[in-house]
């Protein structure tokens, strides 16, 4: 570089040239602008399990006899065991197979979250580290109103119930509880209140029967290889009714499902109808998907035949994994996504008026962007806070031998991000959202939470015989945002089954307090908002579980507002923090 | 002045005409021929002379020649009636059957009560489904029809489809007791549906001949397509028990088995039939495919594998290698053999369908596309592969090629156009409306689809979507029930992939 004696004037541009643009940065900063330059140096998502700490692996128990379990496993919860604020993370792990032996002792982990980034794994020290079948999803609900998240996990051919004890420790209560659905092959499992008495009970699904003592054989493209779906009988759902006491009562028959057997994988709670009343949408593997509308009275009856969601347009059922509930349009009804097999589509249903759904999966560009994918985990969330909910979906293959038979379908697949461009379409962020959506996984489970309350939804995904990946999202905060942490009252403490209703600038954001969702994995119970470039006070209209509705004006955003359910039928109240 | 040449030429081109006709009554056609030819170069706008050798040229089975010879003394006499019937007769015997039916009607209109050009008319339409027509015509001309078993026939043929059963088996009844004109009776009404009178006529030969062996065959035959399978079994024991049973016998007991569902001995009878007639490849190509029917794929590759070996040249038989790679998912390996017969025949449909069908499934597209463009120029009245390129189409439309679903859409109609029945194409259509919200053109084109295939639980899923839309509830309810027992019986019908058709399964 050539040394030049500057003029005065000269020097005096250059420095303006510098300071200018620091200047118009810190102007942004202190006015909290979306500072331009940051979010566009940013990927959206950081892999941040290795700094956090996180060295878990999950054991399939890949054997050559072939057992579809092998392929399916992958729980994950996001939840806060320890009532400190700070949202830890429970991995379920698979098991071993009669030729499929792991050389250590297998174990669940129950990463505490230390607040500082990073995690420590407390498993052992909480008693949730073991349980004696193998292990599927997992669903976290305060069943017992105390105050502390327990944990349900599900499995074969036996699920558990861990009561939290408060004190940073679980107690396995499954016999006392008798919630050990034997015999069954149960996937993902759902905490509701279906007759809002105020305590949450549990829905599971189950999946097929099946015996390690008999293996299927079948093979692709001459070697031995996993069979489809089919070769396995389906099975009704489990409902256990919560008796107040500690105890269970399994209400199946009498709800109506025992009559609609089928490969359940996915299911999610929430009110369709908007009668106040938590409805079922349960992802079926090549069964058709139910749409369970609560009557009322204990039971529930399947509109999804009606609803034209229970098989595509030519009458196939699709193979259904996993299921998420959200407004994605905001008009004020819960639409739907679906995980399904290569080739199928995962599916995007939106809701009418007429209580049709509309299949939007090839319009909204769902159809093209996950042709060749077997879809798993999947959630809505709004990672940029921009109002509009986005889509994450895992992906991942059952069978290696499907590179020798197909050209354009690979055994490990790339997890999609998918923006909701507010237009009804969604839009591929592969190339900004981060290096893990550039990789490939056999990915599996998918839960969705705050854990650095910052104002922005992270995730972490599950991989088959692989680590879980903890992904920290570095825009979200970047907009304006509000939520809500709700504690239910007579309804149950969860608030599952809430609907909350967020009025700003003339526009209204709908969100539900749901149980379940994705595949195999539960999530953070806070409500969070995105809120675009607006920055001013909310107004919030909720309708807690069992009915009470609540308005609650000018609540500043930025924060989590931890909200009560009024005892008196006092609709009005406003909250200042 | 007169051309005394041309009156010269005139009486010898007579006199070879004379000659030739003398020789051709005494049988003696090659130098007939020779004489006639000599008359017509003489005189070759002599009608008279042209139809004499038109008709010996006719009697010699030269029937192009004949034709185009007659054609010429039409030029000369367009109003002689005789050599247009002669023309008429030729291209019946042609296949030409829109310009035969065209000279007929010409007679007609020109001489109405003319009985042969009645009878050749009728013969006509049968042939092209005009059944109508030739009900009419050769039930008119009774006298015509009983001379020859080819004509009754052809008028119980149509009575059948025009579901006169009655009639149709008087008109068989006129059949003599010639065997051949029985077993052609009885071939009729086979194909009629009319097993028994089929099986009627069967026995009366049966009784008449010494060949019992082949007509028992036939009766066997009547019996399968009238479902009868059990008996049609008990009928062929007795031949495969003989020491000059034919493939043909263990062919059709491997089918009995088979609809039977006794897939072992099926494959024992196929296997028979293979054994007697190695040469054959029908046998291969039907065990391939009744293994598949009962999802034994890997049994069917293994034969699949062992027809390309001893067929190398044959296009079915790669075909067949092709379809199993497809059920077994090994597109790739399906893509080379469909390819293959496609190269050892690039005119047979099913090479360049599966070909096709196979690269879409292995995600290669643009090849897919290819193949398809280039097989619907070459085959432009198949609508096999319109439909098919236009479930491609949807599935890019699908994935976000916007102008993929019009596409299809004019593919579809393409299609009907050349076959209104196509009940796939029809469904296709109806659901690209309905997915469009044409809802009232949806219900028609769904309608038709389950007319023609009524067995088709995806078209009644498709019509009660179109009911439901339209508000008619019942009819969307009646839709979903025979929607719902169609699945049913399809789930029940698909049988997980078995590894060998026995009690005990090995690796």
């Amino acid at each position: 570089m050539k040394l030049t004696i500057d003029s005065p004037v000269t020097r005096q541009a250059r420095l303006a040239a510098c300071v200018i643009p620091l200047f118009v940065i810190g102007i942004c900063v202190a006015l909290s602008c979306r500072p331009v330059f940051a979010s566009s140096a940013k990927e959206i998502f950081t892999d941040v399990t290795q700094d956090a700490g996180i060295s878990w692996r999950q054991f399939s128990g890949e054997s050559p006899d072939r057992f579809l379990i092998e392929t399916m496993g992958g729980g994950v919860a996001f939840l806060d065991f320890d009532g400190d604020g700070l949202l830890d993370i429970f991995l379920v792990n698979g098991g071993e197979t009669p030729h499929g032996k792991s050389p250590t002792p297998l174990k669940n982990s129950l990463y505490r979250n230390l607040g500082n980034g990073k995690f420590e794994d407390v498993a052992t020290k909480a008693g949730v580290d073991k349980i004696n079948f193998y292990g599927m999803g997992v669903t976290v609900g305060d069943f017992d109103n105390d105050g502390f998240p327990d944990l349900y996990v599900t499995g074969f051919p036996a699920s558990a119930l861990f009561h939290n004890n408060g004190d940073g420790t679980f107690t396995d209560i499954t016999d006392k509880a008798g919630v050990k659905n034997s015999g069954r092959w149960a996937a993902s499992a759902a905490w509701f209140d279906y007759d809002r008495d105020g305590l949450l009970d549990l829905i599971v699904t189950n999946y097929a029967q099946l015996s390690f003592d008999n293996p299927k054989k079948c093979e692709l493209n001459g070697v031995r290889s996993y069979c489809a779906q089919v070769a396995y009988v389906g099975l009704p759902l489990t409902l256990f009714h919560n008796n107040g006491d500690g105890t269970f009562t399994d209400v199946s028959v009498a709800a109506g499902l025992e009559k609609l057997p089928g490969r359940a994988l996915g299911i999610v709670a929430i009110d369709v109808n908007d009668d106040g009343w938590p409805d079922l949408f349960v992802a079926r593997d090549a069964s058709p998907n139910l749409l369970l509308i609560n009557k009322h009275n204990g039971t529930f009856e399947d509109a999804a035949l009606d609803a034209e969601v229970a098989y595509d347009e030519n009458g196939i059922a699709k193979s259904g994994m996993g299921v998420d509930g959200g407004d994605i349009n905001n008009d004020g009804k819960p639409d739907f996504v679906v995980t399904n097999f290569n080739d199928q589509y995962h599916s995007l249903f939106t809701a009418s008026s007429s209580g049709v759904y509309v299949d939007r999966t090839a319009v909204s560009h769902l159809a093209g962007l996950t042709k060749s994918y077997v879809g798993w985990g999947t959630k809505f969330l709004d990672y940029d806070n921009d109002g509009n909910l986005d889509l994450m979906l895992i992906n991942g293959h059952i069978n290696e031998e499907i590179e020798s038979t197909r050209l354009d379908v690979k055994y490990k697949e790339p997890p999609l991000l998918l923006r909701n461009t507010g237009n009804g379409t969604f839009q591929n962020m592969r190339e900004i959202a981060g290096a893990t959506f550039l990789s490939t996984y056999l990915g599996r489970g998918l839960a969705i939470g705050d854990f650095d309350n910052d104002g922005d939804s992270d995730a972490v995904i599950t991989t088959l015989n692989g680590h879980p990946i903890l992904l920290r999202n570095n825009v979200g905060q970047n907009n304006s945002w509000i939520g809500f942490s709700l504690q239910g009252t007579t309804s149950n403490r969860d608030a599952i089954g809430a609907k909350v209703m967020v009025t700003s600038s003339g526009r209204t954001i709908t969100r539900w307090i749901t149980g379940g969702g994705s595949y195999l994995a539960s999530h953070d119970k806070r409500v969070l908002v995105g809120l675009g470039g607006n920055a001013k006070p909310v107004n919030v209209d909720i309708r807690w579980p069992n009915g009470l509705s609540q308005h609650l004006s000018n609540l500043p955003t930025g924060r989590y507002h931890p909200i009560l359910e009024p005892k008196a039928p006092n609709p009005f109240n406003q909250i200042h923090k | 002045m007169y051309d005394l040449s041309a009156t010269e030429n005139g009486t010898q081109a007579q006199a070879h005409a004379d000659l030739g006709l003398q020789l051709a009554r005494s049988g003696n056609l090659e130098r007939a021929e020779a004489e006639l030819r000599q008359a017509v170069d003489l005189e070759p706008r002599n009608a008279e002379f042209l139809s004499a050798l038109g008709t010996l040229l006719a009697m010699d089975k030269k029937l192009e020649e004949s034709t185009t010879i007659f054609r010429k003394a039409l030029q000369v006499a367009p109003n002689n009636s005789t050599v247009r019937r002669y023309l008429a007769a030729n291209l019946w015997q042609l296949h030409s059957y829109a310009e035969a039916k065209k000279h007929l009607q010409i007679l007609l209109q020109q001489h109405p009560d003319d009985a042969p050009s009645r009878l050749l008319l009728g013969m006509v339409s049968e042939n092209t489904q005009d059944y109508a027509t030739a009900a009419k015509m050769l039930g008119s001309v009774p006298v015509e029809v009983i001379k020859r078993p080819e004509s009754i026939a052809a008028l119980a043929s149509s009575y059948y489809h025009l579901h006169e059963r009655d009639q149709a088996r008087d008109t068989l009844r006129l059949l003599s007791g010639d065997t051949k004109a029985v077993l052609l009776g009885a071939e009729i009404a086979d194909q009629g549906g009319d097993y028994d009178e089929a099986e009627r006529l069967l026995q009366l030969a049966v009784a008449s001949t010494a060949d019992s062996g082949a007509l028992e065959y036939r009766r066997a035959l009547v019996q399968y397509h009238a479902g009868r399978f059990s008996e049609c079994q008990r009928t062929l024991q007795p031949l495969i028990e003989t020491t000059n049973v034919t493939p043909q016998a263990y062919n059709l007991l491997g089918w009995c088995y088979h609809r039977g569902n006794e897939v072992k001995r099926a494959v024992e009878a196929f296997e028979h039939a293979i054994s007697l007639a190695p040469g054959d490849e029908s046998n291969y190509l039907d065990l391939g495919r009744i293994l598949l029917a009962h999802n034994f794929v890997p049994v069917a590759l293994d034969v699949a594998t062992r027809a390309t070996t001893q067929f190398p040249n044959s296009a079915p038989v790669f075909n067949l290698r092709g379809l199993v790679e497809s059920r077994r998912l090994q597109f790739t390996d399906a893509i080379h053999s469909y390819a293959h017969a496609v190269q050892l025949d690039g005119g047979n449909v099913d090479s360049r369908l599966g070909l096709a069908r196979a690269q879409v499934s292995a995600g290669l597209i643009s090849d897919a596309t290819l193949t398809f463009n280039t097989a619907i120029q070459r085959f432009p009245k198949e609508p096999r592969l319109k439909v098919a390129y236009a479930e491609l189409l949807l599935k890019l439309g699908d994935a976000g090629d916007v102008v993929a679903n019009a596409r299809a859409e004019k593919m579809l109609r393409l299609a009907l156009a050349i076959d209104a029945s196509n009940s796939d194409a029809l469904y296709k259509l109806g659901n690209l409306e309905l997915n469009d919200g044409r809802v009232a053109e949806a219900c028609k084109n769904l309608q038709q689809a389950v007319k023609f295939s009524p067995q088709s639980s995806e078209a009644h899923f498709a019509l009660a979507r179109a009911y439901r839309r339209l508000k008619r509830t019942n009819d969307a309810a009646k839709e979903m029930d025979l929607y719902k027992g169609l699945k049913e019986k399809e789930l029940e019908s698909q049988a997980p992939e078995a590894s060998v058709p026995s009690d005990e399964a090995h690796n």
